[in-house]
């Protein structure tokens, strides 16, 4: 196996893959990456048995074949290398010589056929998706997911396909993020799948504002195809929730907020928050809120925030990151926080279909 | 019984309800059923598992609260799902198969009376202090009467008497079917025996000891003193001895030093084997309350843990007590635990335990009134044998019991230097590993000064 490829070409899709190896992993082989070179394609493929990622670049390949090599030292050399074009020459006991300008590196790998081979899918059930749409749903739900091992089924985002709608869910008991995608497939591709955090994760990375993500579902495993790069990974098994017993029914209050100066109001005042009650309180009076907080022997933060309300007076507590989180991830510049009472979930909307439920915190009076 | 439990969930419904809002309740509540209720934990059984999520997350202050005030005191909460969509919640729980298992046969023995279902021996914690203890009575209820006959263990309060006792019961309970388990407290069987005497049915009293395959006999020391109890007993031991059915008993002192028990009874106990509980170390005690806590699913910092393991030395019982009152404290009243808050918490009980401290001079004092010298012979520069190694005793018993220097344990002892003290409890030691009586002499000072 022998090609040539530019630096910047190679290092960029061993970003988009290297982050898939694990550091502890119990099989050598999965501390590797796969490289298949064929016709003008050079592939690279990594995983950790749950997810696998494969991205590919052109080169000029003047013998074809496989290997793997070490994932994590091949993206060290590549990024350390001084020139710009990388010879690559691979001798049969897959040693790997890589030539550059006055550099010269010999790296020992393992052979192609221990690699685990990414799962194959059936290509009928594909539903396509823009990737722009897919990148935001992602972004304002993923933060939600709970990192609580014990309550594995939450531990992913759930993907809900039905009604010619993509419902997107992430929950951790305490929130929960809600997003709808119209998406055009036949009833025959009605699913209900959970994508455990990790393909999230990276599924994030991968996806860009530009063309469409074919997203095929085979039984326990999904596929994102990118076009370039193709990520897989195992599903969570079970059953999600009945996340729709969350969503409080009618709101009584209404606020219309600034999304970058309530953040921002919240960001400054959180600074007083304590550690241990880590709350932060909205005191709703007309026309203004005070946001609040403080920590008994540290100090307190009090910032007004003029808005127009003509509900009644009161006060509600919510813990701050939590509140924080889809603000910061929103992009909208204007969102609405829908309250009932102080004991009752807050609710985040915005204009497009989305919804953020809040537990309050209870306020020690 | 499933009225029963419909009823106690009303009622703490009932509690429930002002802690939360109105449209909560509705949503949460009103679905769950009570299923069961024991004298630890509560089942609810829950529609599917958002609730269970939901509820664990942000209600369970407002539910323990409801449910203590209602029971009575703080209850481990359990949920289940109706419709089990998660198909795994058994993945979620953390204890081994092998201890449900001895859990379900635990139960099953219940019919035992007397025999708390709890104390098994998955749930005994096994530390350097009991291990020999642990070990002969799992030896014995693996093979009974074959091993030790009689198994004697005697150890302070509240580290694990009765427990080991229990758990040798279920153990044999559960594994061999039609096994007559009897146990009892020797007061017990001193009011059944007065009760026999005075109605007449010595016969049917003595049919029934008589029988039983293993006999467990709890704070067999309260035998002291009552003869004709103890003549009875003397009987009951023979028929099961002889018999070879196997016989465990428990006393907080070795049975030499039970006062007024007869010779050929404390012979008797001898026979077998003795073994000894002491007070747990602190890893031990760190251990026990990491346990008791996973099977209360109580969740604390690491430091609460350390702070009570370290400051609660003596007695298990009472670190269960502790830890209970901690977490009950930060279940009701939702704030967060600091050792400060701790501290004020448990006030009563690390006085309790502060007061255990020893000083240089109670030492010197009761050893000179155990040997019979006069406290001015512990500070005097006479030396006979007989004030010599008491005073030797009292600086071992210093370098052990206080927090002293040997300078300082020197000072107090009429100004030897610190070469004197340390040859004084290298010899002690030494000749504590020789003789037997003098161990015996040592430790009962040693638990004297700290009752």
């Amino acid at each position: 196996m022998k090609f040539s490829v530019t630096k910047e070409k190679l290092l960029e899709c061993l970003q988009q893959v290297q982050n898939v190896v694990s550091t502890r992993t119990t099989l050598p082989i999965l501390s590797n990456v796969l490289l298949h070179a064929n016709g003008n394609k050079i592939s690279l493929t990594t995983t950790d048995l749950d997810v696998g990622v494969r991205g590919s670049f052109e080169a000029e390949v003047e013998k074809g074949g496989a290997t793997t090599l070490p994932a994590r030292r091949l993206f060290t050399i590549i990024r350390e290398l001084p020139a710009t074009e990388i010879s690559f020459d691979i001798d049969g006991k897959n040693a790997a010589s890589i030539r550059s300008g006055q550099s010269f590196f010999k790296i020992l790998g393992l052979p192609e056929e221990e690699f685990p081979p990414l799962p194959k899918f059936d290509e009928s059930k594909v539903v396509t998706i823009r990737q722009k749409d897919l990148r935001d749903g992602l972004r304002k739900t993923s933060y939600a997911i709970s990192t609580d091992e014990t309550r594995y089924v939450l531990n992913g985002v759930l993907f809900s396909f039905k009604d010619n709608k993509l419902t997107l869910v992430a929950t951790d008991g305490r929130r929960l993020a809600m997003l709808d995608i119209d998406l055009e497939f036949p009833r025959s591709h009605e699913a209900d799948i959970i994508v455990p955090t990790k393909a999230v994760t990276e599924l994030q990375r991968l996806l860009t504002d530009e063309g469409d993500v074919r997203v095929s579902v085979g039984s326990g495993q999904i596929a994102f195809d990118l076009n370039d790069t193709l990520l897989v990974s195992k599903l969570i098994e079970g059953n999600y929730p009945n996340y729709k017993q969350v969503i409080p029914g009618e709101m009584k209050e209404r606020v219309t907020l600034e999304r970058e100066t309530f953040l921002n109001s919240l960001r400054r005042v959180s600074l007083l928050a304590s550690d241990k009650s880590n709350s932060i309180k909205l005191n709703f009076s007309k026309n203004n809120i005070d946001i609040t907080a403080n920590t008994p022997e540290v100090g307190e933060a009090k910032e007004s925030l003029p808005v127009t309300y003509k509900g009644r007076e009161f006060s509600i507590a919510f813990n701050p990151e939590f509140l924080m989180a889809p603000l910061r991830n929103l992009a909208e510049d204007e969102i609405f926080l829908d309250l009932i009472d102080e004991m009752s979930p807050g609710v985040i909307k915005i204009q497009s279909p989305f919804l953020y439920v809040l537990m309050p915190m209870r306020i020690s009076s | 019984m499933d009225e029963k439990y419909a009823q106690l969930w009303t009622k703490i419904s009932v509690a429930l309800k002002p802690q939360v809002s109105v449209d909560t309740f509705k949503r949460w509540f009103s679905a769950v059923k009570l299923t069961n209720a024991t004298a630890d934990e509560v089942t609810l059984l829950v529609p599917n598992n958002i609730y269970q999520f939901w509820i664990e997350s942000n209600h369970m202050p407002a539910l323990q609260a409801a449910i203590a005030s209602v029971c009575n005191g703080p209850r481990a909460v359990k949920f289940i799902c109706a419709v089990d969509t998660s198909g795994g919640s058994d993945a979620a729980d953390p204890e081994p198969p092998l201890s449900a298992k001895a859990q379900a046969a635990a139960a099953r023995s219940n019919t035992t009376p007397g025999l708390n279902a709890r104390n098994t021996f998955e749930s005994f914690v096994v530390g350097p202090n009991n291990e020999i203890a642990h070990a002969a009575s799992l030896a014995v209820a693996q093979s009974p009467a074959k091993t030790y006959n009689p198994l004697f263990i005697y150890g302070g309060v509240g580290l694990g008497k009765t427990h080991l006792m229990q758990a040798i019961g279920q153990y044999i309970g559960a594994r061999t079917k039609n096994t007559r388990v009897m146990y009892l407290s020797s007061e017990l069987f001193i009011n059944e025996f007065i009760d026999a005497i005075q109605h007449n049915n010595l016969v049917k009293f003595r049919k029934r000891y008589r029988q039983a395959d293993l006999l467990l006999i709890d704070d067999i020391h309260f035998l002291g003193g009552k003869e004709r109890s103890q003549e009875e007993f003397f009987h009951t031991f023979n028929t099961l001895f002889d018999g070879h059915k196997q016989i465990v008993l428990s006393s907080d002192r070795p049975a030499s030093e039970i006062a007024n028990l007869e010779h050929r009874l404390v012979s008797r106990f001898e026979w077998g084997l003795t073994a000894e509980l002491q007070p747990p170390d602190v890893e031990t005690r760190m251990a026990i309350l990491r346990k008791k806590a996973r099977t209360l699913k109580i969740k604390l910092r690491d430091e609460i843990f350390e702070f009570l393991a370290n400051r609660i030395k003596t007695n298990v019982r009472r670190l269960e007590g502790a830890l209970m009152r901690v977490a009950s404290f930060a279940s009701l009243s939702g704030k967060e635990l600091t050792n400060d808050v701790v501290e004020h918490l448990l006030k009563d009980i690390l006085q309790e335990e502060a007061r255990r401290a020893v000083t240089i001079d109670q030492i010197q004092r009761r050893v000179a009134e155990h040997f019979d010298v006069r406290l001015a012979d512990m500070t005097s520069k006479r030396r006979p044998a007989n004030i010599a190694f008491p005073r030797q005793i009292a600086m071992y018993l210093a370098r052990e019991l206080t927090k002293a220097s040997l300078n300082e344990i020197g000072e107090a002892f009429g100004g030897r230097d610190h070469g004197t003290v340390l040859h004084a409890c290298k010899l002690v030691k030494k000749r504590m590993k020789e003789q037997d009586k003098i161990r015996q002499t040592i430790s009962f000072i040693d638990s004297a000064l700290q009752r």
